[in-house]
């Protein structure tokens, strides 16, 4: 807790000093006189929650008033597929779209679905998350931790499993949630993360103990937080935010390596705000936004704000993308095997 | 008569000589058939040309997919289970409290009218994410109770089950049958019941034997809506059933919106669920063909004081179980995550907070969403009740030679639920020429059309009430149909046109199934916004919007019903 404290007293100040620079973002005058032109930017994304969404948007808003922003927040798979639906209907929607699960930027630049732009601000990120993709279609705007989390009146820190092979002990039967990769990008970048770890057999392993599973990551909230369950595979963020309010809920990460989600955003080709666009994407990896987002508990990208947890504090395992791209519909599949449809 | 007067069969009487005449009517009776053409007939007939589409011309590829999995074919036989358990679970929840209104004294009539009242207002996936705090099963507070009185090891309820969709659907059920059956108890004469008792039946052998079967089919009605309503839920399923391995065609065919798209096999994949309910009306008129029921004569008198003091007593507490069961117990689960700090610690005074519902009103995606919301319900109600107030005139006087045709059109959409007509709409409007998709619109359009065979129904019940003669004087007079319609009919059917406004804005304000196919980021509804909350995890601003949807539909029905001098559940006068 007093860890906690810290941090979000480390953010406040850090906020202040990190409003001083704004004054000097003179660098995107141009596209910003043109972008309020069009006067709004539509943002589906997978990012964040809904409350975090609307401040991002909010504080978008506040710097370059007359351009609204309509964040349209859901599951990965949820995001994914209104896209697509717009897409097919020959509408798109969206400008900016993020998601949790990399390996949709790659289907959707094969399907020359995206616009290549890139970011200004995209060299100023934490070197290793930085020309994600060499095309510049899609760049790294979030990076999420999935990690056990926990209800800390059902069960103390000593007892809960150290790692993700602990969490098979049969004493955690009737005692665990998860989300489903079929809705969730974080879910099912875990999961393909935690095969290539353990095999499929960690899995086979892991139902015996009847997991309660739910559609997206952030459920396991819910579920933690009503008691229903004591342990979960859940998104540090999510659970720290409701643990900030007061809720009975703590994270470990656990030793054998937190996995680490990237979540790309990317500009939708053919938008109907293209150069607000640009100048949201630019404002997702400014230190504003990374500032809004350490404040809520999610990881920062600019080496200049902390974030939620220092990444080179704990073991991560970072997500290959080429691993969602060909094991993800594989390990969809076979979770609706194992665990039941 | 009910609120849900759907006529499963009308006639018309029509007014000798009168044929519609005058440019004004003609455009009326022009813009009418065009609207029903454009919002229910070119939608289905749109779909099902669209399930045979390919990128290449036609196909059948499309229903090979669809069906070509053991999978998606199960979850079309989960939803039929699914529909029929919620139905029967709804039927014998119901009957008891429909009889007991009806046929006995039982005390609190007007607070249980309320409480069902209530329970109709609450939607079925709000209720359903109430009932997981409550019947989960290791930290549900009715398990909890449970263990903690009986000294058990496990809760009594798991509601991640099929039992638990099934239970949780049917409790948000009982207003629908509740309504038809209790209206068909107040039409049937209870003669025959008197008979049976004075030769010596006891109340039970009475119920059972002679009422019953007099109000089978408003038992059926009733079952049919029920049933229709169930296939076609969204979110209670998505809620409950994913956690509980029980995947149903709702849910089915929104993944099929998953990449790569196959909107076309949706298409496909939802027809199915029209041919059921071809089935069920099909059924309905072969039972109803096999028996006269002249029995049901209207104003006769039903006999009240059938049962004992100690009946009515044990049927009042019953209804009081079943409302605690709906409303009062999930209002209760929901203000308490609403008002909370945190929800997950207990209530007590320094935990108590309204900055959830400040939190919630001052963001701008609850405010467009309930601004949405109302826009939509508020015009799809002022559609559906317009063209449901013509097209029932139509039938009724016999407007012009083929104005009959205008009945089961305007009850066809009563056929198709409300996924399948969702993905319809889709098929129809999202791509060009008129590109609606994301838009209000296309919700408002959906919405009318979805909602007008209860619209329509209410109309021609209070049609039929009123007599020819007035219309005549006004003809007589050289007044237009128009005239008449504007002068005579809506003023003597205002009330009947206002419960059927405020019925099909609480439906609206609710409906989901259509919305998840059709909503854009600038169109999101409050029922939408509810899914995402929820699935966000955050449970205080779920419960706080879940309560403000509350809060605007009970403003809605309480104005109404001050305006309505009655009852919304209660029957309606005749005159």
């Amino acid at each position: 807790m007093k860890l906690l404290w810290a941090i979000s007293a480390l953010s406040s100040f850090a906020i202040f000093a990190a409003q001083t620079p704004s004054l000097a973002d003179d660098e995107f005058a141009d596209l910003a006189a043109k972008a309020k032109a069009e006067g709004e930017v539509t943002w589906y994304t997978a990012h964040f929650d809904t409350a975090l969404v609307g401040k991002i948007g909010n504080a978008f808003s506040a710097k370059y008033p007359g351009i609204k922003v309509n964040g349209l927040k859901a599951t990965a798979q949820v995001s994914y597929q209104r896209l697509l639906q717009d897409l097919s209907a020959g509408a798109p929607q969206a400008d900016v779209f993020s998601s949790t699960d990399a390996s949709q930027f790659v289907e959707l630049a094969r399907n020359n679905a995206l616009e290549a732009y890139r970011p200004q601000n995209e060299k100023k990120i934490i070197p290793a998350f930085q020309n994600f993709d060499p095309a510049g279609f899609y760049h790294v705007t979030a990076v999420s931790l999935v990690a056990i989390t926990y209800n800390n009146q059902k069960v103390n820190e000593a007892d809960i499993p150290k790692t993700w092979q602990e969490l098979l002990d049969s004493k955690w039967s009737n005692k665990i949630a998860l989300g489903d990769p079929n809705f969730s990008g974080m879910v099912g970048a875990w999961t393909v993360t935690l095969q290539k770890m353990y095999g499929w057999e960690y899995f086979s392993r892991l139902s015996a103990s009847k997991p309660l599973i739910t559609r997206s990551i952030d459920d396991t909230v819910t579920i933690l937080n009503s008691g229903e369950r004591m342990l979960a595979a859940g998104d540090p963020a999510s659970t720290l935010r409701s643990t900030a309010k007061g809720n009975p809920l703590s994270v470990f990460y656990p030793t054998d390596g937190a996995i680490a989600v990237v979540g790309p955003s990317g500009i939708v080709a053919g938008a109907k705000h293209p150069n607000a666009a640009r100048l949201f994407m630019e404002f997702l990896l400014s230190t504003e936004a990374a500032q809004i987002e350490a404040e809520a508990f999610e990881q920062s990208l600019r080496p200049e704000v902390p974030g939620a947890k220092p990444l080179d504090q704990i073991k991560v395992n970072r997500v290959v993308t080429e691993d969602i791209l060909s094991n993800l519909k594989d390990v969809r599949e076979k979770w609706r095997n194992t665990f039941g449809k | 008569m009910t609120i849900f007067q759907i006529p499963f069969r009308h006639s018309g009487s029509g007014i000798k000589g009168a044929t519609g005449s005058g440019l004004a009517t003609g455009l009326v009776w022009a813009s009418v058939v065009a609207a029903l053409a454009f919002i229910v007939v070119y939608p289905i007939v749109k779909l099902i040309v669209f399930s045979f589409t390919a990128r290449t011309g036609a196909t059948f590829d499309n229903y090979f997919y669809a069906f070509g999995r053991v999978r998606y074919l199960e979850a079309l036989w989960n939803s039929l289970l699914y529909g029929a358990a919620t139905t029967l679970v709804a039927t014998l929840l119901a009957l008891p409290l429909a009889w007991g209104f009806a046929r006995t004294k039982m005390p609190g009539k007007t607070l249980i009218r309320a409480g069902l009242l209530g329970t109709f207002v609450i939607p079925s996936y709000l209720g359903a994410v109430a009932w997981i705090l409550l019947a989960g099963p290791n930290a549900g507070w009715i398990n909890r109770a449970w263990m903690f009185l009986s000294g058990a090891e496990n809760g009594l309820f798991n509601i991640y089950s099929f039992g638990g969709l099934v239970f949780v659907s049917a409790l948000y059920a009982i207003p629908y049958i509740f309504v038809y059956v209790s209206d068909g108890l107040s039409a049937v004469s209870s003669e025959m019941e008197d008979a049976a008792r004075m030769l010596g039946a006891g109340t039970i052998g009475v119920a059972v034997k002679i009422t019953l079967p007099l109000v089978a089919p408003a038992i059926f009605n009733g079952c049919l809506i029920v049933f229709l309503d169930t296939i076609a839920l969204f979110g209670t399923p998505a809620v409950l059933g994913l956690p509980a391995h029980f995947n149903v065609a709702a849910v089915q065919l929104l993944e099929f919106f998953e990449y790569p798209v196959r909107a076309e096999a949706a298409a496909a994949y939802s027809l199915p669920l029209i041919a059921i309910t071809c089935l069920a009306l099909w059924l309905q008129r072969v039972l109803r063909g096999r028996r006269s029921y002249e029995s049901v004569t209207g104003r006769t008198s039903a006999h009240v004081g059938a049962a004992s003091p100690a009946v009515e007593w044990i049927l009042f507490a019953y209804a009081m179980l079943i409302l605690t069961l709906a409303v009062v117990l999930p209002v209760a689960c929901l203000a308490k995550a609403a008002f909370s700090v945190a929800w997950g610690r207990p209530l007590t005074l320094a935990n108590l907070t309204i900055t959830n519902f400040s939190e919630l009103l001052s963001s701008t995606d609850a405010q467009r969403g309930i601004g949405n919301s109302l826009a939509i319900a508020a015009l799809a109600a002022t559609n559906a009740v317009a063209l449901g107030i013509c097209t029932a005139y139509a039938v009724a006087r016999r407007v012009f030679p083929m104005s009959s045709v205008f009945g089961p059109i305007s009850l066809g959409t009563l056929a198709i639920p409300g996924i399948t007509l969702g993905i319809g709409f889709y098929s129809a409007f999202s791509t060009a020429p008129f590109r609606l998709y994301g838009t209000i619109t296309i919700i408002v359009l959906a919405f009318s059309a979805r909602f007008l065979p209860i619209a329509y129904g209410s109309c021609v019940s209070g049609l039929a009430a009123i007599g020819t003669q007035l219309e005549e004087a006004v003809r007589s007079l050289g007044g237009s149909q128009l005239t008449s319609v504007r002068h005579v009919i809506v003023p003597l059917l205002r009330k009947h046109l206002l419960s059927a406004w405020i019925l099909v804005f609480i439906l609206a304000i609710r409906e989901l199934s259509v919305v998840v196919f059709l909503a854009g980021p600038g169109s999101r509804t409050i029922s939408m916004l509810l899914l995402d909350y929820s699935e966000g995890g955050n449970l205080e601003l779920t419960a706080a919007l879940g309560l403000v949807l509350l809060a605007i539909t009970l403003i809605v029905v309480i104005a109404g019903q001050a305006l309505l001098g009655r009852d919304l559940l209660s029957p309606a006068d005749k005159s």
